[in-house]
């Protein structure tokens, strides 16, 4: 079975950051000093020092020897924490996030663009690293892209190149399109959660099919099967070679996927919204399935109207790997706070309530060996706070992506120091 | 223009809608809070000037705040809740939301905060507010016991309500029912630049936008026009009422003020020129740019309500443009309040505040901007804002400070009343967790 060509550079984009973003530096050996390690995995360390060597952890400790010519970082009153992650956003895409045409769509895969301010916003909030998916307008949506937030450099350079295929599903409201006032007759099957279902059996009925057509070519040979590459998705699905992140709300419909993608022997590997997975908390452990969720949105919808912010820690409790993201180009700039909000609504450690936004996130889509935790060995990708990330009064002062500050506030144009030009220019004129 | 039908208020259809929306999730309401004589004893008590009295106690009787002492003992048949260790705040505010106007997003019978017309200064959004909804509870749970709802609209939305977090009806609920006029000003520019210009062949080219601001502008000082003479001719024994214009006497008195929704640094100063030239007062809500207008707002005195710190600066202004811009008003001497825009998420108005403290804006004057600057600008300082002895007794009981995300509250009051802690996201929390485990 072949894989489709999927394009993943915005050409365009590249061109245009050229003339409005600064190209990153080269990765340099570093260590910031004396700062209070969150390492996420191994506790905290006060007064820790991590060493960076070739854009990659070298060491952590209280002990650590800087060799010469490594740039220090004094980390005093300072907490290093990993690079936020977020498992959920539609920044840095070009325009039109759905092809909403059709109900099944896993052929197409979103283009990204190097030129979209969040990129930068995001890294002012601490995020180094996000999952980019396609929108939530059909059933089986198109294949996501998994970015670094390496600001200034080519879109095809900002891939997170050892992310694995992943594709979005949706249930719900969206797909169903139960906001639309258009005459039924200009609507498209399914508008009930119902004909939700039925697509996906139907669908994956095909693929087994296409499978079966396949599998009897390579063993007995004969006239090569016609290609195609919606149903060469779907069996990939089938097969685990892409991992499925399935918009979702009610608890209902959760429910439903799991048990249809167990009918054709797969795994729905996150649950994305899964505002009502704490009805269901047992039901996704036994699974396998993870959830990103929302921290605090809730009532926007009718399907979101049981949604509480207890609903992290429910799910935690019970044995599943949630993280909290932002699908938002304003919240993807505070996933710090929405973090702590895990501590407040049903008791979270503070631990658990850091992986929400390092480690779990890195492991729902498929780069926990490389980033989400401060371990040696994983890319040296890193936030840094003036204070714990989760109090009040707390900000990133620098955010670092492969060994490269990408992020540093005293560098950065800030609202204070617009003010100090203004005063100078008006003194000026 | 005005529509005829909206001279007479909100209509049956809106209340028939909402009170069948509060019947079909009567279990899901808050309970109303339970009066009596308390005493919170040995906290902290932050009384939200500066000082901090430790070891002290707050004593509540007929639903305001009767003494505060270290030597305050309980009345007989008081309830005493030992708060040793804890801090006693005043009850917060949010002062911008459609808190009991609008439920859930998307059902257009649950969002009926705005009516048709553009001149409604006669629409009092007290009158709509559901008591019934679930948002009331889940706000209050975390200390903030009191919010503006505002109308939505048209150029003159309407009147809106200072209103707390508990009560059997909206009389019981309002603080104050008209605390201002919201007043959409007419913008020239589409996205809200100075001197910006709309995109052609959509929603009409930028000249035309201008020119219908202009006439929408010259249509509102009219309407102020108009009342000011109403307003004087009743004076002079006018017996003739006219519904509209004898609800805008307390805007063209003084006595209440125009709350401007405005954003960029030429609306706000045409919002300014306007209150200067026909003589009312106004409050900046909104306000992206008013950093940039500073200085002419401290002058003024003309406080601003800040729109939602959870979102993203102007094209080409830094990053921390909207965080940063609490601190520089208040350093530059304007009065602020924080607001959500939101009923949902009401609750979190002080981690808005948590933002701004990241970015230069001190704790105290935060705290100020949550309680008691809010109370000033809605005309309810002698009320409400502070813990003092003689208020309304609407404070809180936490175990830290609030803008802290991890402070968990234990006790809310409300006008003296003791509220009770469950909420329909804690009845469903209590429900699904205690579900037996790997019980499939």
């Amino acid at each position: 079975m072949r894989t489709p060509v999927m394009k993943s550079a915005g050409l365009v984009g590249s061109l245009l950051l050229a003339l409005i973003a600064p190209r990153g530096v080269d990765a340099q050996d570093l260590a910031i000093t004396n700062a209070t390690i969150l390492t996420v995995t191994n506790g905290t360390i006060e007064n820790g020092t991590l060493l960076v060597r070739d854009g990659k952890i070298a060491e952590i400790g209280t002990n650590v020897t800087i060799p010469n010519g490594v740039q220090v970082i004094d980390g005093t009153g300072m907490f290093l924490m990993p690079g936020i992650i977020d498992a959920h956003s539609h920044a840095a895409l070009e325009g039109g996030i759905n092809e909403g045409s059709e109900s099944v769509t896993p052929e197409v895969k979103v283009q990204v663009r190097n030129d979209d301010p969040t990129i930068f916003r995001a890294l002012a909030g601490g995020v180094t690293a996000a999952h980019l998916l396609h929108g939530s307008a059909n059933t089986i949506g198109g294949q996501s892209a998994v970015i670094k937030m390496r600001w200034g450099k080519s879109a095809e350079e900002l891939m997170f190149k050892e992310a694995p295929r992943l594709v979005k599903f949706a249930l719900g409201e969206n797909v169903t399109r139960a906001s639309s006032t258009a005459p039924d007759s200009l609507r498209r099957f399914p508008k009930s959660r119902m004909g939700v279902e039925h697509t996906l059996r139907w669908w994956f009925t095909e693929a087994q099919g296409y499978r079966a057509t396949w599998a009897a070519f390579e063993s007995d040979g004969g006239l090569e099967p016609r290609r195609d590459l919606r149903l060469e998705a779907l069996v990939d699905i089938m097969e685990g070679r892409i991992r499925v992140h399935a918009h979702s709300y009610r608890a209902d419909e959760i429910l439903m996927l799991m048990r249809v993608a167990e009918e054709f022997d797969f795994r729905i590997n996150t649950f994305q919204h899964v505002l009502e997975g704490y009805k269901v908390a047992d039901e996704l452990a036994a699974h396998g399935a993870h959830a990103s969720t929302f921290a605090d949105s809730w009532a926007y919808k009718v399907e979101a109207f049981d949604a509480i912010p207890y609903n992290m820690a429910i799910m935690a409790d019970r044995g599943v790997v949630v993280s909290v993201n932002s699908d938002s180009g304003e919240r993807i700039r505070r996933l710090y706070q929405d973090a702590a909000i895990g501590m407040k609504y049903g008791g979270m450690s503070e631990t658990e309530a850091l992986k929400m936004i390092t480690l779990n996130p890195a492991i729902q889509i498929g780069v926990e060996d490389y980033v989400g935790s401060l371990e040696v060995g994983k890319d040296a990708d890193l936030a840094i706070f003036n204070g714990h990330p989760f109090a009040p009064g707390s900000r990133v002062e620098k955010t670092i992506v492969d060994g490269i500050i990408y992020f540093d506030r005293d560098q950065a144009d800030t609202l204070e120091k617009l003010l100090r030009q203004r005063i100078t220019t008006e003194d000026q004129g | 223009m005005r529509y005829s039908n909206s001279r007479f208020g909100l209509g049956a259809a809106t209340v028939a809608a909402l009170l069948a929306f509060g019947s079909a999730h009567t279990s899901a309401q808050a309970k109303v809070g339970v009066e009596g004589t308390f005493l919170i004893r040995g906290g902290t008590v932050v009384v939200g000037t500066g000082e901090r009295l430790e070891g002290t106690s707050v004593l509540i009787q007929d639903g305001r705040i009767a003494a505060i002492g270290s030597s305050v003992t309980a009345p007989d048949g008081a309830t005493v809740i030992d708060a040793t260790g804890q801090f006693v705040y005043a009850g917060m505010i949010d002062s911008y939301t459609p808190m009991g106007l609008a439920e859930i997003g998307r059902i257009s019978t649950m969002q009926m905060s705005g009516e048709l017309g553009q001149f409604n200064p006669h629409l009092r959004a007290m009158v709509a507010i559901n008591t019934g909804s679930v948002m009331l509870g889940i706000t209050r749970s975390n200390g903030v016991t009191s919010a503006i709802t505002a109308p939505t609209g048209g150029i003159i939305s309407g009147q809106a309500a200072l209103i707390n977090m508990d009560g059997w009806t909206w009389e019981d609920m309002a603080l104050n029912g008209n605390a201002g006029y919201v007043v959409n000003y007419p913008s020239a520019q589409g996205g809200g630049r100075r001197g910006g210009r709309g995109f052609v062949g959509f929603g009409g080219g930028g000249e035309d936008r201008e020119a219908r601001a202009r006439e929408q502008l010259e249509e509102l000082k009219q309407e102020i026009r108009l009342a000011r003479s109403y307003h004087i001719a009743r004076q002079g024994g006018l017996e003739d009422e006219d519904l509209v214009y004898e609800s805008m006497r307390p805007l063209v008195s003084r006595e209440v003020p125009a709350i401007m929704r405005v954003n960029s640094q030429e609306d706000i100063e045409g919002a300014v020129a306007l209150g200067e030239e026909l003589e009312i007062n106004i409050i900046i809500a909104g306000g992206r740019d008013a950093w940039k207008v500073r200085d002419l707002l401290a002058e003024k005195n003309i406080p601003v309500v800040l729109g939602s710190i959870r979102s993203t600066p102007g094209q080409g202004l830094p990053y921390d443009a909207v965080y940063a811009q609490p601190g520089v008003l208040v350093a530059a001497g304007v009065k602020i309040a924080f607001s959500t825009g939101s009923a949902s998420n009401a609750r979190h108005v002080p981690y808005h505040a948590a933002l701004a403290t990241a970015y230069g804006l001190s704790p105290e004057d935060a705290w100020k901007a949550l309680t008691i600057w809010p109370a000033e600008i809605w005309h309810v300082d002698d009320e409400i804002g502070t813990v003092e002895e003689g208020k309304l007794a609407n404070l809180f009981v936490a175990d830290g400070d609030p803008l802290d995300i991890r402070t968990n509250v234990s006790e809310v009051f409300i006008k003296g009343r003791r509220v009770p802690m469950d909420d329909r996201a804690t009845r469903l929390y209590e429900k699904h967790n205690a579900r037996p485990k790997n019980n499939r």
